[in-house]
C-alpha cells in the first residue's frame, strides 16, 4: 500500500507532496524500477498539473502510485489533512479518472456518478440529501445532466470520459487525477473535455494532475508541466519556462522530429533543399512558411528566389521574383506550383 | 418519478406469483390432494385425514421450504460472483465449493466402502443422512478455505477462475477413480445424489439449512455497497475507499455457506444461479444489488418451486431429479439471454 | 409227468422268464434321442433336467439382454463318449470335483449338497458366510476371482475347476467369459435370481446336485423341504388375520418395492399378509415416490425387510419422519439381519435362498403369533 502520513503543517495550498519518490513494480531485489531518481513533487489547490512525456517514460505508473493504486518502492507522499491511512480516508483526498473501461449493463449514468459516493454514502449505499446535491453537481458540471438515465453502454466515448470524470466530481475529492482523459476521442471532444478541466481549476480549489499526450491543449491550460524523460528523469515547471530553455527540444528529440519553440509545435525534420526567401506580413507569412518547408524549401536571407506575401481587402497574395517570376498568385496551392 | 408505481406493480406481481407457485408445489404430487385438503392439512389441528396430513405436512412442505431456501440462495450465490468476476456467465459454483461438496460424498458413498473408515466418521456422532451431508460441509469448506488462502496472493480474478476450474477438475479425477473401483451399487447411489433432489430434508435438518442460507443472505445484503463497487471494477473500487481484499474474502464466504450449504442438504442443482441474476437485472432494471439481492431471492424462489412442481410429472405416478428440470428450464433461459444482444454484449 | 420234473419244468420256465425279463431291459438299447426319464423339476421355470442313459442333458433358459436362449448342457462321466444328436450343446465332466461359484446362493447350493469343500473360487471374498469357505479363503485354498468390474482370467485358469458357475448367461456381454471357454473351462449360469417363487429359486439345488453326483442327497433333502414349505403356506393362507406389510426404506424420495409377480410377493402371500402391491404386474421391482407409498406405510401393521439398520435409532436417523409410522409406534419392525457375521455378511441371503421354509416359517411367526409352536426366529430378528 502506499506509504502516505498526515501532514505536519501543510504548505499553504499543498495537497499532495511527494520526497524521494522512486516508482516500480515488485518488491525487493527483484523489483523493476520505472523512475529512480525523482525530484519533490507537489499538488496545489487551484493548479492544473500536466505530466507529458514519451510512451514507455511511466507516466502511468507514476500516476498510479501518487493515486495510491500501487505502492512505492522508496520515498514518501503527504497529503494534507489525512486523518488516518485507511483506504476510506484517502478515498476523500484523492478522486481518480483512469483508462478501465466500465461495463456492467442496466448501469445507467446518474447510478454510476452517485456511486462516486461512496466514501460518504449510507451502509447500504443509501444516498441522503447532500449526496443527491453533489452528484447533481457533479452532473452539471461535467455537462451530462441530460444522459442521466442512459445506461453507460449506449454512450459514445466523449459522453462516457465526462460521466466518468462527474462520477470523481461527485466523490469531491481536493485532489482530481486523470489517466489519459482524451485517448479514443476526436478532436472536439479532446478540447471540451480539456476545456472542462481547466475551468474546473479555476472555479473549484482542486489541485488537478493529468497525464496525457495532447501537448499542444496541454501547453495551453497547464499551470504547470511534469516533464518525463525516458530515462526517468523528470523535469517540472511553467510550460513556457520549459519551451524557452530547451527543455522539451530536448526531451523529444529524436531523429526526424524536432519540437519547434517558435511554432509551439513539432515539426517534421525534412531535408532542406532549395534555398527560398520569404518576407510579408500577416498569418500568411507563418502559413506560407509552413507550405514551404514541407515543399522542401530552405528558408534563408538572401536567395536566388524571393516570395513575398502581402494581405490585401480579398485576402492574402503572393509575389515570386528571383529565378521565377509570378504574380497575382492568390493561393498557396498556385505558388507551390509556380515555383516547382 | 414515474418509475415507482411500475415498480410496485413487478414486485406485487412477483410475489403473487411466489405464493401461486408455493401453492402449485404443494398440490403435485403422485397423491392426487384437493386444495380442501391441503388447506385441512395445513390449519386444522385434528388430523381429518392423518395421510393426508401427512403428505403435505411432512414430505411436501418441508419440500417446498426446501426449494424456496435453496432458490433464495443459489440465485444469490449466483449474482455475488457474476459482480466479482463481471462475467456474465457465471455460477455459484465457479469457485469450485460445489465439486468441494461432491468430493466428500464420494469419498463417503464411494470410497468410504471399507467399514472402518464408515465406523471413524460414525464415531465422530454422524450417521444416516447425515453423514452425507457432514462429508459435503468439509468437503466444501476445505475448498473455501483452500480458495480464500489463494485469493489474499492472487492480484487477479481471471487466476481465481482458473483456479476453481482446476479444483473441478481435480474433484471430477478423483471421483472418477473412485467410482472404476466402486460396486454398481455405490455407483448407482452416488449418481443418484448427483441428480439432486429437494425432499428428504426434514426436521433439524431444515432448520441448519435454513439458518445457513439465511446467514449468506444476510452477508450478502449487507455487503451490497460493497457488490456495487466492484461493479466498476478493482481500481476504481480501490479507489473509493474499498478493501478489495476483504471484499474478496466477505463474498467467497457468503458464496461458499450459500453454494457450499445447499450442495451438502440437496446435492448440486445447476442454472439457476446462472440464470436469475439475469432476469432479475432485466426486469427490475437496476445494478443496485440492495435492490436485486432481493429480487433474486423472488425470482429463484419462484423458480424453483416451479420447477419442483414440474419434476413431479404431474398425471404420472412418477417424477423426475430436480437437476434434469432446471436444466430443460434453465438451458433454454440462458440462450433467450444470449440472444437479447444489449443484455450480454454491455459486459 | 413226476412231480420232481414239473418243479423242474416250473424253475425253467421261471428262470427263462427271470432271464428274459432281466435280458429284456439289459438288451434293450437305449437310442441317443428317446428321453427315457425327466428329473422332476416342479417349481423352477430356469432349467430342466432330462436323464440319458449314462448322461444328463440340462437345459438353461437364460435372460441375455432381452433374448430369452436356452443353453443346453451335456453332464457326462470322464472318458464317456460325447452322444451325438445334440448340436450346440456344451459337455461338463461330471461329477466335478472343484468348481468356482460367483454368487452367495452357489455357496448355499454346495453346502446344501455337502459338497461346499469342492469350492476353490468365490466371486467377491467379502460376503461369505459359509465357514467352510471362509476357513478356505483365510487358507488360500479358496480364491477370490472377481476384481472390479472383470474376472481375473489368469487366476481362474491357473485354478483349472471342473466348472465356473456364473449369475449370467455366459454368451452374453461380450468377452467377459470368452477367454475361460476358450481355455475349455466350462462355464454354466445359475439363475436362480430370476426365478419368481421361493421354492422354484432353492429347487437350483438340483443342478449343483446333478453337477456333483449328489442327486440322491440333494433331491430327497429338497423334497423334504418342499413338502414342509407347502405345509407352512397352507397354513398361512388360512390364517384367520391378514395383516398388512410394507417393506424396504425409500431412498432420496424414491421408494422400491417388489411388484406383485415377485418371489417377495410370493412369500407374503404364503405367509398370509395383506401386500397393498400384490396385485401389480411385473417381477421385479416398483419405483414408487415416497407419498406414494406414505398412505399405507402409515398404517401397516409390519414393517419388513427393512434394510442396512439395525434399531429404531439407525432407522430415524434415516429420516425422522419414520416415527410417524404405526409399525414403528408399536415396535413391529422385523429385519432379516439375524445371521449376520463379523464381516458383514448376511446368511439371508446365502442359506435363506435354499431353507425357504425357515424364512415362511419366520414370517408366519412374525405376522401370525401363536399360529405355529413357538420358535426362536432364523432369519429375521425385531428390531428395537
Amino acid at each position: 500500500m502506499v506509504t502516505v502520513t498526515a501532514a505536519p503543517r501543510a504548505q499553504q495550498g499543498t495537497l499532495l507532496a511527494a520526497h524521494g519518490l522512486q516508482t516500480g513494480y515488485g518488491a525487493g531485489s527483484s523489483a523493476i524500477v520505472v523512475a529512480r531518481e525523482l525530484p519533490a513533487l507537489e499538488l496545489k489547490a487551484g493548479r492544473l498539473v500536466c505530466l507529458l512525456g514519451p510512451n514507455g517514460s511511466g507516466k502511468s505508473t507514476l500516476l498510479r502510485t501518487l493515486a495510491g493504486l500501487q505502492p512505492t518502492l522508496a520515498g514518501e507522499i503527504t497529503i494534507a489533512g489525512l486523518a488516518d491511512r485507511s483506504p476510506s480516508a484517502l478515498a476523500k483526498k484523492i478522486s481518480l479518472v483512469l483508462t478501465d473501461r466500465v461495463r456492467g449493463n442496466h448501469l445507467t449514468v446518474y447510478t454510476l456518478v452517485a456511486l462516486g459516493r461512496y466514501p460518504y454514502s449510507g451502509w447500504l449505499g443509501s444516498l441522503h440529501a447532500a449526496d443527491k446535491a453533489k452528484v447533481g453537481w457533479a452532473l452539471q458540471t461535467a455537462d451530462v445532466e441530460a444522459l442521466k438515465d442512459k445506461p453507460i453502454h449506449t454512450l459514445s466515448d466523449g459522453q462516457y470520459q465526462k460521466v466518468m470524470l462527474a462520477r470523481a466530481l461527485a466523490q469531491d475529492t481536493p485532489v482530481l487525477m486523470l489517466d489519459e482523459p482524451t485517448a479514443h476521442l476526436d478532436l472536439p471532444s479532446r478540447i471540451r473535455l480539456m476545456r472542462l478541466l481547466h475551468g474546473l481549476s479555476r472555479d473549484t480549489d482542486k489541485a488537478i494532475l493529468l497525464s496525457t499526450h495532447e501537448l499542444d491543449l496541454a501547453l495551453q491550460i497547464a499551470d504547470e508541466v511534469w516533464l518525463l524523460q525516458s530515462g526517468g528523469q523528470l523535469r517540472q515547471g511553467t510550460p513556457e519556462d520549459l519551451v524557452l530553455n530547451g527543455t522539451f527540444e530536448a526531451a523529444f528529440a529524436e531523429e526526424d522530429v524536432v519540437f519547434d519553440k517558435e511554432a509551439g509545435t513539432f515539426l517534421l525534420h525534412l531535408a532542406p533543399g532549395k534555398p527560398i526567401g520569404l518576407s510579408g506580413e500577416g498569418t500568411a507569412l507563418f502559413w506560407t512558411e509552413r507550405a514551404l518547408r514541407r515543399a522542401g524549401f530552405k528558408l534563408t536571407a538572401d536567395a536566388p528566389l524571393q516570395v513575398r506575401v502581402r494581405s490585401g481587402p480579398g485576402g492574402p497574395a503572393w509575389e515570386v521574383a528571383g529565378d521565377v517570376v509570378a504574380t497575382g498568385v492568390d493561393s498557396i496551392e498556385k505558388l507551390l506550383l509556380a515555383i516547382r | 418519478m414515474k418509475e415507482r408505481p411500475i415498480k410496485r406493480l413487478r414486485l406485487g406481481g412477483l410475489l403473487l406469483l411466489l405464493v401461486l407457485a408455493f401453492l402449485l408445489d404443494l398440490s403435485t404430487g403422485s397423491v392426487h390432494i384437493p386444495l380442501k385438503g391441503i388447506a385441512g392439512a395445513l390449519f386444522s389441528r385434528s388430523a381429518a385425514n392423518p395421510a393426508w396430513h401427512f403428505i403435505i405436512a411432512g414430505i411436501r412442505l418441508p419440500k417446498a421450504c426446501t426449494a424456496i431456501l435453496a432458490g433464495c440462495g443459489l440465485s444469490v450465490g449466483g449474482l455475488q460472483m457474476q459482480t466479482l468476476f463481471r462475467n456474465p456467465l457465471a455460477d455459484p459454483s465457479i469457485l469450485g465449493i460445489t465439486a468441494g461438496a461432491s468430493l466428500g460424498v464420494a469419498a463417503v458413498m464411494l470410497a468410504g466402502g471399507s467399514v472402518a473408515a464408515l465406523y471413524a466418521i460414525g464415531a465422530m456422532g454422524m450417521s444416516g443422512s447425515w453423514l452425507i451431508i457432514g462429508a459435503a460441509c468439509i468437503g466444501a469448506g476445505a475448498v473455501m478455505l483452500l480458495v480464500l488462502a489463494l485469493a489474499r496472493r492472487l492480484q487477479d480474478n481471471v487466476m481465481m477462475l482458473i483456479l476453481g476450474i482446476m479444483i473441478g477438475s481435480l474433484t471430477l479425477a478423483l471421483i472418477s477413480i473412485w467410482q472404476y473401483f466402486s460396486n454398481p451399487e455405490e455407483v448407482k447411489d452416488f449418481l443418484l445424489w448427483t441428480f439432486g433432489s429437494l425432499g428428504g430434508v426434514t426436521g433439524g435438518q431444515l432448520t441448519i439449512l435454513a439458518a445457513v442460507v439465511l446467514a449468506g443472505l444476510a452477508i450478502a445484503f449487507l455487503s451490497s455497497k460493497m457488490l456495487d463497487a466492484l461493479l466498476l471494477g478493482e481500481n476504481y473500487a480501490r479507489s473509493m475507499g474499498l478493501s478489495v481484499g476483504t471484499a474478496r474474502s466477505v463474498i467467497i464466504c457468503s458464496t461458499s455457506l450459500l453454494a457450499g450449504g445447499i450442495t451438502a442438504f440437496c446435492g448440486p442443482i445447476g442454472f439457476v444461479g446462472i440464470a436469475v441474476p439475469h432476469i432479475a437485472r432485466f426486469l427490475f432494471n437496476t445494478a443496485s444489488h440492495r435492490r436485486l439481492i432481493p429480487a433474486c431471492c423472488l425470482i429463484g424462489a419462484t423458480l424453483l418451486l416451479l420447477c419442483d412442481a414440474l419434476a413431479q410429472l404431474p398425471g404420472t405416478q412418477s417424477a423426475l431429479p430436480i437437476n434434469i428440470i432446471t436444466s430443460l428450464v434453465g438451458a433454454p433461459l440462458v440462450v433467450a439471454l444470449l440472444l437479447r444482444q444489449t443484455t450480454i454484449h454491455a459486459w | 409227468m413226476t412231480c420232481h420234473a414239473l418243479r423242474r419244468q416250473i424253475l425253467l420256465l421261471s428262470s427263462a422268464l427271470l432271464l428274459f425279463a432281466c435280458g429284456g431291459s439289459g438288451g434293450q438299447h437305449v437310442a441317443a434321442d428317446s428321453p427315457a426319464a425327466t428329473a422332476e423339476v416342479r417349481y423352477a421355470k430356469g432349467f430342466t433336467i432330462v436323464d440319458h442313459a449314462g448322461y444328463k442333458e440340462v437345459k438353461i433358459a437364460s435372460h441375455a439382454a432381452g433374448s430369452r436362449d436356452t443353453l443346453e448342457y451335456l453332464l457326462l462321466p470322464a472318458g464317456a463318449a460325447v452322444p451325438g444328436g445334440h448340436p450346440g450343446a456344451r459337455v461338463i465332466r461330471v461329477p466335478v470335483k472343484s468348481m468356482v461359484v460367483t454368487g452367495s446362493p452357489q455357496i448355499a447350493e454346495a453346502a446344501f449338497a455337502g459338497v461346499a469343500g469342492r469350492i476353490v473360487g468365490v466371486g467377491s471374498g467379502q460376503y461369505v458366510f459359509d465357514s467352510l469357505v471362509r476357513e478356505g479363503l483365510r487358507t488360500g485354498r479358496v480364491r477370490q476371482v472377481e476384481a472390479e468390474d472383470d474376472l481375473n482370467n489368469e487366476l481362474l485358469i491357473s485354478l483349472r475347476p471342473d466348472v465356473v458357475i456364473t449369475m449370467t448367461n455366459p454368451d452374453a456381454g461380450g468377452s467377459r467369459y470368452r477367454t475361460l471357454l476358450q481355455a475349455g473351462i466350462p462355464v454354466l449360469p445359475d439363475a436362480d435370481w430370476l426365478e419368481t417363487t421361493p421354492l422354484g429359486k432353492a429347487e437350483w439345488v438340483k443342478l449343483i446336485g446333478a453337477l456333483t453326483g449328489r442327486e440322491d442327497i440333494v433331491n430327497p433333502k429338497f423334497d423334504s423341504i418342499a413338502a414342509a414349505y407347502q405345509r407352512l403356506a397352507s397354513i398361512g393362507r388360512s390364517a384367520p388375520q391378514r395383516p398388512s406389510v410394507i417393506l424396504e426404506m425409500p431412498f432420496k424420495g424414491t421408494w422400491y418395492l417388489p411388484a406383485g409377480g415377485s418371489f417377495m410377493a410370493a412369500f407374503l402371500r404364503d405367509a398370509g399378509a395383506d401386500y397393498h402391491w400384490a396385485g401389480t404386474k411385473g417381477e421385479g421391482s416398483l419405483a414408487l415416490e415416497f407419498e406414494a407409498v406414505a398412505p399405507e406405510a402409515l398404517k401397516a401393521d409390519y414393517w419388513l425387510d427393512i434394510g442396512a439398520v439395525d434399531s429404531k435409532k439407525e432407522i430415524l436417523a434415516r429420516d425422522p419422519r419414520f416415527a410417524a409410522f404405526h409399525a414403528f409406534r408399536t415396535g413391529a419392525l422385523f429385519n432379516y439381519n439375524r445371521r449376520v457375521n463379523d464381516a458383514g455378511s448376511n446368511d439371508y441371503w446365502e442359506s435363506g435362498v435354499v431353507n425357504p421354509q425357515l424364512v415362511l416359517g419366520d414370517l408366519i411367526r412374525i405376522l401370525h403369533p401363536g399360529l405355529l409352536p413357538p420358535d426362536t426366529l432364523v432369519y429375521y430378528k425385531q428390531l428395537k
